[in-house]
């Protein structure tokens, strides 16, 4: 088995409605993190840190921004000679309508697993910012009763949303069922439960089974469907991870999660762990910082140029903060520019935007300000979250 | 496989005035400015030149290095047919080919040389901090009809009688060369640039190791044997940014001219980028303790303490209350809590304890070596 042991499948397709306008041209998996990364930079760095050479994208409705993160797929070790990153083209959902189109979907499955031939297949969604060791649940798996493994956290009730996939845990500690929050059959006053985090392991030819079963059936079930199905048929393995878990499921919680990484804390544990998070690598110059800069509590990239003031906020590369110019509470993407004399707080600013001079804009903590690629913003007026 | 214009890198001197830095590794793989290398800018100029056959001669702690340059690709030179070429001594049944000298280093390698049959071959060094388009020095090359051209810069006359001078006449043809000369007659320093016509060095080189007269360096034997049988000897006069940081001086003053934003080095320019190798560190953090001002700062650095004029290389840590001034540190260093750190240069992976200090003066820089570790008071 030249390409290993496990297949590695993300499906860049996910729901992203609640993420508007930061999604409306790139797939949540691309969805810029902390300063440096993008969302689909940790399930790659797991599928790195396990050794993992055979990878299958499922590419979004607008792949340029993947393509362009992921090149050869050198950054994760994916540009090898055996296995490597193979990319399938995006199929709107409408189509599957038609019986070609259809079986397209199930046969770009087969045949990119048939040819990696390895014994196991894990199938990660992008959303979830942690740090899982795919060998840790590989093992889980191999101990574990059933031909399919699931992998959650316990997260606190009071940070799971209604729409979030939970798992209904036996008392065995297998999981019978993946269901959204909302329907949810544990007991209400349990403080916390156990968050379904977008990862199956099962084997190979399970999974090419599965799939040639619903190519011939009349109606389109995605991939997503089948494997719920499956836990539900067969009972599955449920892995506990307890690392650092963070769900982008909403603009709130994107912006929640990415102040999260000023907790130093949040930031070492994520970020300088054995298991490294990988991204591409850019050549820029270092940031520099002029003699009337003030930054503190801070994520920074390169090739920034800061004269005004930073507080708690998240900088991407290239970023350019004029003198008298106030950071505050804010994510500001690569590219962007604030210029000299205006404050800008509780905001995010996606990639390209300036901000003119001498403006006050300012979100709050729940609702923050968004400011969409390459927006140019010259007055105050109409600017609203 | 032809190639117009092979570059040879000259990367395998000691780097002796470097003292405790170049102690384990070659000086052309000594970090620079925060994210680069030395020889990052060569690289990088051949790469912006469209010099795409580049071979790096090696030969003194050539490990980093080598790990450094890898296959070429961080800077666009792994083309399938052309690239970067390591070349080492080696052992051959004619004895071992170290190398004496540069004129030498190239005498060894004619056989690499041959393979891409160039029309003119790029002699650069490693250890120079500039930005230089060498295609504007080959259409100067093409236009004189030259044998050798020399990259020469103008520098201070009170500067001049430190460097290897060439007196030229109206037209820039060469007529003199005088090393380290007492009263110079012109300000035209040697860069250690040079375009040579292949054909005839190669006649030079393969003459002189057949008699005892044998050319070993470039400035020394090469330029003088030239002159003295008239061949066509041009100098080609470079007026942008140029430092030599062959010494610990000179190093430290080079980082804090490349930290003003006024440095006409201009390293921002994305029409002249330079490359080096890069890795995928977290974001710098600073945490609410850290001031820093008129500081370069890059990925993987973690600042708590206070740090003014002073660029930090990857990966470096600065504890709470440690004050870092007018210093460069290179990668992985770590700065422990109330740390002073005052006109110094710190080596990779260097530690200084808590409360530790290391102050050097303006003209007298402290230096910390690779891998060293100083406890609590250096100074006892």
């Amino acid at each position: 088995m030249k390409t290993g042991v496990v297949t590695a499948v993300i499906d860049l397709n996910e729901p992203d409605e609640a993420l508007r306008p930061l999604t409306e041209f790139r797939p949540i998996g691309t969805l810029p993190f902390a300063g440096r990364y993008r969302l689909i930079d940790f399930p790659l760095s797991a599928i790195d840190n396990a050794s993992i050479k055979s990878v299958g994208l499922f590419l979004p409705r607008s792949g340029r921004s993947v393509q362009d993160h992921l090149r050869s797929g050198a950054a994760w070790n994916l540009d090898a000679l055996q296995g490597g990153v193979f990319t399938f083209p995006y199929i709107a959902e409408k189509d599957y309508d038609s019986p070609i189109v259809r079986s397209r979907y199930y046969d770009d499955y087969i045949q990119f697993l048939r040819k990696s031939d390895t014994q196991y297949t894990v199938i990660m969604g992008t959303s979830n910012v942690a740090n899982i060791d795919i060998n840790a649940v590989m093992a889980y798996h191999r101990l574990g009763n059933s031909r399919i493994t699931t992998v959650y956290k316990q997260v606190n009730r009071n940070l799971v949303e209604a729409n979030d996939w939970t798992l209904e845990l036996s008392e065995l500690g297998t999981t019978s069922s993946v269901v959204l929050a909302k329907n949810h059959h544990g007991d209400p006053n349990t403080e916390k439960l156990p968050l379904f985090m977008d990862v199956y392991f099962l084997e190979t030819q399970d999974l090419i089974d599965m799939l040639v079963s619903a190519s011939e059936a009349p109606n389109f079930r995605h991939l997503s469907q089948l494997l719920r199905e499956a836990v539900l048929e067969n009972n599955a393995n449920a892995f506990e991870y307890t690392g650092y878990l963070s769900p982008i499921t909403s603009i709130p919680r994107y912006f929640a999660a990415n102040m999260a990484m000023l907790d130093e804390n949040n930031y070492q544990a994520l970020l300088f762990s054995s298991r490294p998070i990988q991204t591409k690598s850019k050549n820029e110059v270092p940031t520099f910082l002029a003699g009337d800069s003030r930054i503190e509590s801070s994520l920074l990239g390169t090739g920034g140029y800061i004269e005004g003031e930073i507080d708690h906020s998240v900088i991407f590369r290239n970023v350019v903060v004029h003198r008298d110019a106030v950071v505050s509470h804010s994510i500001i993407m690569q590219g962007s520019k604030v210029s000299a004399g205006s404050t800008v707080r509780y905001a995010i600013l996606d990639k390209g935007v300036v901000i003119g001079p001498n403006l006050t804009l300012e979100g709050t903590p729940e609702k923050p300000l968004i400011f969409s690629k390459n927006q140019r913003v010259f007055q105050a007026q109409g600017v609203r979250a | 496989m032809a190639t117009e214009m092979l570059g040879m890198i000259l990367a395998g001197g000691q780097g002796t005035r470097l003292g405790k830095l170049t102690k384990n590794t070659a000086k052309p793989s000594v970090p620079f400015g925060g994210r680069y290398r030395i020889i990052d800018f060569t690289l990088s100029n051949l790469a912006n030149s469209e010099v795409n056959t580049v071979g790096v001669i090696t030969q003194y702690q050539p490990l980093e290095l080598n790990r450094h340059i890898q296959n070429g690709a961080s800077w666009g030179l792994n083309d399938k047919d052309a690239g970067v070429t390591i070349l080492q001594p080696y052992a051959s049944s004619e004895g071992e080919k170290f190398f004496e000298g540069t004129a030498h280093a190239i005498y060894q390698n004619i056989a690499y040389i041959d393979s891409y049959a160039p029309r003119y071959l790029l002699v650069l060094s490693g250890d120079h901090i500039y930005k230089m388009d060498y295609r504007r020095m080959l259409a100067f090359h093409k236009q004189k009809k030259a044998a050798l051209t020399v990259g020469v810069m103008p520098v201070a006359k009170s500067e001049a009688s430190r460097f290897g001078i060439m007196n030229t006449d109206d037209t820039d043809r060469i007529i003199q060369f005088e090393e380290k000369p007492k009263a110079p007659k012109s300000n035209l320093a040697s860069m250690g640039i040079y375009i040579f016509d292949w054909q005839i060095l190669r006649q030079y080189l393969i003459a002189s190791y057949a008699t005892d007269s044998q050319l070993e360096d470039f400035g020394k034997d090469v330029i003088p044997t030239y002159l003295a049988h008239n061949e066509a000897t041009f100098a080609y006069a470079f007026n942008g940014y140029w430092k030599d940081v062959g010494t610990i001086q000179s190093l430290w003053e080079a980082n804090m001219e490349f930290l003003s934003p006024h440095n006409p080095l201009n390293i921002g320019d994305r029409n002249w980028r330079i490359y080096s190798q890069v890795s995928a560190l977290p974001p710098m953090f600073l945490t609410a303790s850290a001031h820093v001002r008129r500081a370069m700062v890059v990925d993987g650095d973690y600042i708590a303490g206070t740090v003014t004029h002073s660029i930090l290389s990857q990966n470096v840590k600065i504890g709470e209350g440690a004050v870092i001034k007018d210093s460069m540190l290179m990668p992985n260093v770590v700065i422990g809590k109330n740390v002073v750190v005052d006109h110094a240069i710190i080596g990779e992976n260097a530690i200084v304890g808590d409360g530790g200090e290391v102050i050097g003066k303006p003209d007298d820089i402290a230096v910390v070596g690779y891998g060293e570790i100083l406890g609590r008071k250096e100074k006892e």
